[in-house]
């Protein structure tokens, strides 16, 4: 038992990691699936936004940078807890899960919007010029020419932006969305051993690590585009 | 002979600031005509209302029929048919030169891509660059992609082509290049008008030579009559400048 007493039994315990890893598992599958969840409609939400503000109608703008203003401003687990205790006052009530996915979509809609935003103003105002001379309707200057440069401007920021955002899905375990960091508290204490953290702590990392070394390289290629 | 591009009247005004004060202006077709003139004398801004990338504050453009200024114009239609060549070249830099000209063959005149591409292969091999139609703008040369813009322009059969200082963003050893190809399409018969500071060009290939200043047309005649002959003081005064070797 002496050799079960030290690093290892407190943080690393065979036996609880054993009785626990089903639970961390789907709580790293719940992580993952909102995390897909928030990168897709927000960045989608996004780029609509984006593109709506460049319509250069004022009545469609203000409202667009006063969302973008105030989702940034926000800490995203204000955004949760009031959507979370605010909707059903409204008749709306929503899981855990939609909540999270909600707010956390909101929040990268967003960045998204500010980075696309950005990159649409960084095309000279030529090339708008030279395709619609050629007799492409706005629509289609949009989409054949400004939206492909915007966005391979806008992507390099916007990678760290959507790592950072899907990590947050941990604040769903303030509205007891079982994620997998919420699993691994509640194994945590139900053990009387923090095992299961570390567990979780590892799970990020092979759910991020990845992801992060990949934004890298991202940003390399398409800066250079 | 009837004018494919008419302007009458034109006046532009940005604020309390009259850009154009009244310009009258035609091009008759397979007429090349150069307009000159100092910086600030309206010239650019009168050939961006020919096609609309301005709005006129007042007067009447009508382009191969069509009236331009006419609240019920079909722009996208009409542009069509008045290509533009603009000086910094406006290439799309994410697009190959084949897929710069074939855009619009594509999007709006709604051909199928392999009828588009040997369509803009035409156009590329026309002014001397279907060998490069694989190249993105970046990896060609000013003066190559001047060419790529003239293409994109000629590919969709406009009726005129504008060409707003086309060789003044470029190196002075390409500029040739460029007004070679302009040449050739005037062999052609293509109605061009072209706002230039190429003295020497407008001098010897322009049908008819348009000054400008200050927003209105001071002086128009033959290519011969305005630069050996000029009638106005602000024409003698200018074109004495150019001599100079001081541009505007």
């Amino acid at each position: 038992m002496i050799a079960d007493s030290g690093l290892l039994f407190t943080f690393f315990n065979v036996a609880v990691a054993k009785q626990y890893l089903p639970a961390i598992l789907e709580g790293t599958l719940v992580t993952v699936g909102v995390g897909i969840a928030v990168v897709i409609t927000g960045t989608l939400l996004g780029l609509v936004l984006a593109i709506a503000r460049s319509f250069g109608l004022r009545a469609v703008a203000l409202p667009i940078v006063a969302f973008a203003d105030i989702m940034r401003s926000l800490p995203p687990l204000v955004v949760i807890i009031v959507l979370y205790f605010g909707l059903p006052s409204l008749g709306v009530p929503l899981s855990a899960f939609a909540v999270t996915w909600l707010s956390l979509s909101l929040v990268l809609a967003a960045y998204a919007e500010e980075s696309v935003w950005a990159g649409i103003l960084a095309v000279p105002a030529g090339q708008m010029e030279a395709a619609r001379s050629t007799g492409l309707t706005w629509w289609q200057s949009m989409q054949s020419v400004l939206l492909p440069q915007a966005i391979r401007r806008a992507v390099p920021p916007l990678t760290n932006r959507v790592i950072s955002i899907t990590k947050n899905t941990a604040l769903g375990s303030v509205v007891a969305l079982n994620e997998v960091l919420n699993t691994a508290q509640g194994a945590t204490s139900h053990a009387g051993n923090p095992t299961p953290l570390m567990m979780a702590a590892i799970a990020y990392l092979i759910v991020f690590l990845p992801l992060v070394i990949a934004s890298r390289s991202i940003e390399k290629r398409w800066r250079r585009a | 002979m009837m004018p494919i591009l008419e302007v009458t009247g034109l006046r532009k005004s940005y604020g309390s600031t009259e850009v154009l004060r009244g310009v009258d202006l035609h091009i008759n077709a397979g007429e090349l005509v150069c307009v000159i003139g100092p910086s600030g004398s309206g010239k650019s801004t009168m050939l961006r209302c020919c096609n609309l990338l301005e709005t006129p504050t007042q007067g009447k453009i009508v382009a191969n029929g069509h009236e331009v200024t006419s609240p019920s114009v079909n722009i996208n239609r009409v542009r069509q048919d008045i290509g533009m060549v603009f000086q910094q070249f406006n290439l799309y830099p994410h697009l190959t030169a084949l897929n710069n000209v074939a855009l619009a063959l594509k999007k709006v005149q709604g051909k199928s891509t392999s009828e588009a591409d040997e369509l803009a292969m035409a156009a590329l091999d026309q002014v001397g660059l279907a060998a490069k139609a694989k190249s993105f703008p970046a990896q060609l040369s000013g003066g190559q992609q001047q060419r790529v813009g003239i293409a994109r322009a000629i590919a969709l059969k406009p009726h005129v082509l504008l060409f707003d200082e086309p060789t003044s963003a470029l190196d002075p050893e390409l500029v040739e290049d460029v007004l070679n190809v302009m040449r050739d399409l005037r062999q052609r018969g293509m109605t061009m008008l072209v706002v230039t500071h190429e003295m020497a060009f407008a001098h010897a290939a322009a049908d008819r030579v348009v000054f400008m200043d200050g927003g209105v047309v001071v002086e128009e005649g033959s290519a011969a009559d305005v630069f050996e002959r000029p009638r106005e003081a602000r024409t003698k005064s200018f074109l004495a400048r150019y001599a100079n070797g001081r541009a505007s």
